[in-house]
């Protein structure tokens, strides 16, 4: 599959991957992306699209998953914790040193001021990391369509969101896209 | 640990674990909306204040959103072992079981009925990501400067191979310098 140094090299890019990830794992998730699928070539896109796809679907904590799955992809069991730790071990480090500060600067003004200015990127970041999903997966305008289907649905509140996982499900199986 | 909580009983570790095993199980998709229902409806560890602070933190930090509700929500109640209990049970059982049942999936992934599957679920789920995203936006959405800084990081991620770090501080600087010149605005 792949030399020794691989799974080091995909360790580490995410557990820096993770310590930036502003607003939350799906934010970086291009540049993951970028890293498995078009510089080392572990996976191809579609490969990429079957861990996201399968992570949003199943119980748990899904962006953990994700990675573990693109880490078992590379290096088997060891490669899956590895990376799974890689993505929520920095992290908690973080949220615990924050927590503590957080009741301390509650009450800065800096701290509505840097919010502010933070929120709306990590928006950016979220929608741009959804489009590069849908760029993996959806092979032709039908698949697009179900995508553009599940951005109305959810942002109506019609439907809970795993009745839209299921319906593209079903849509795939019955070989309509 | 003084906080205001009602109860005079610490927290046991074990029911920080268990309470956040049953977010993780239940919570698929929406793991938030299950944090907010297990530690302030039914167990009144936090008040609706409490929590929506740790939820405000935890969304603009970097990492796993609903992890950090657990790392705060342990830290709040039992300090460093809290969070710790509650990581562990986020993560380790429902992480072993997720893990299973999807390097199942993908051991047949080549089957073609579970491919069709597949794609049309990968394409439903980047639709969830990108309405997750525009959601976001709503609070901010009567601020103009709130859209322009939205629009740099998608363009630069979608757009232009710039390094993350880079996308971060180009669209968070002029965000953060124009939020800081503005008027502040009553919350």
């Amino acid at each position: 599959m792949t030399d020794g140094s691989a799974p080091i090299a995909l360790t580490a890019h995410l557990a820096w991957l993770s310590s930036i990830s502003f607003g939350g794992i799906p934010t970086v998730l291009p540049y993951v992306r970028n890293f498995v699928v078009v510089t080392h070539g572990w996976m191809t896109d579609q490969d990429f699209a079957n861990c996201f796809a399968l992570a949003q679907s199943l119980p748990g904590p899904n962006m953990i998953l994700m990675m573990s799955f693109i880490g078992w992809k590379v290096w088997g069991i060891p490669g899956a914790i590895a990376s799974a730790l890689a993505t929520f071990g920095p992290p908690c480090v973080l949220y615990f040193a924050a927590w503590r500060l957080w009741h301390r600067f509650r009450a800065a003004p800096w701290q509505r001021v840097v919010r502010g200015g933070l929120v709306p990127v990590t928006v950016g970041l979220v929608i741009a990391g959804g489009t590069v999903m849908a760029h993996a997966a959806d092979a032709d305008w039908r698949a697009a369509a179900v995508t553009v289907g599940a951005v109305v649905l959810m942002l109506r509140r019609w439907l809970n969101p795993s009745w839209i996982l299921l319906a593209g499900g079903v849509l795939g199986g019955l070989g309509l896209l | 640990m003084v906080n205001d909580r009602q109860s005079t009983e610490p927290v046991s570790l074990a029911s920080l674990f268990f309470a956040f095993l049953k977010v993780a199980l239940f919570g698929a998709g929406s793991g938030i909306v299950w944090a907010h229902r297990v530690a302030v409806e039914q167990r009144s560890w936090l008040s609706e204040e409490e929590f929506a602070d740790i939820l405000s933190l935890c969304q603009f930090m970097p990492g796993p959103n609903v992890v950090g509700i657990a790392v705060c929500v342990g830290a709040h109640l039992r300090g460093a072992f809290g969070a710790l209990a509650a990581t562990a049970g986020f993560v380790l059982i429902p992480g072993t079981i997720g893990f299973s049942l999807g390097i199942f999936c993908l051991q047949y992934a080549h089957f073609v009925l579970l491919q069709h599957i597949l794609a049309g679920m990968s394409a439903a789920a980047a639709g969830l990501l990108i309405a997750a995203g525009s959601r976001m936006l709503t609070p901010h959405r009567k601020r103009w400067l709130a859209w322009i800084t939205a629009t740099l990081a998608f363009t630069g991620v979608v757009f232009t191979k710039l390094p993350l770090l880079l996308v971060l501080f180009g669209a968070a600087l002029p965000g953060i310098g124009g939020t800081a010149s503005g008027r502040p605005r009553p919350q």
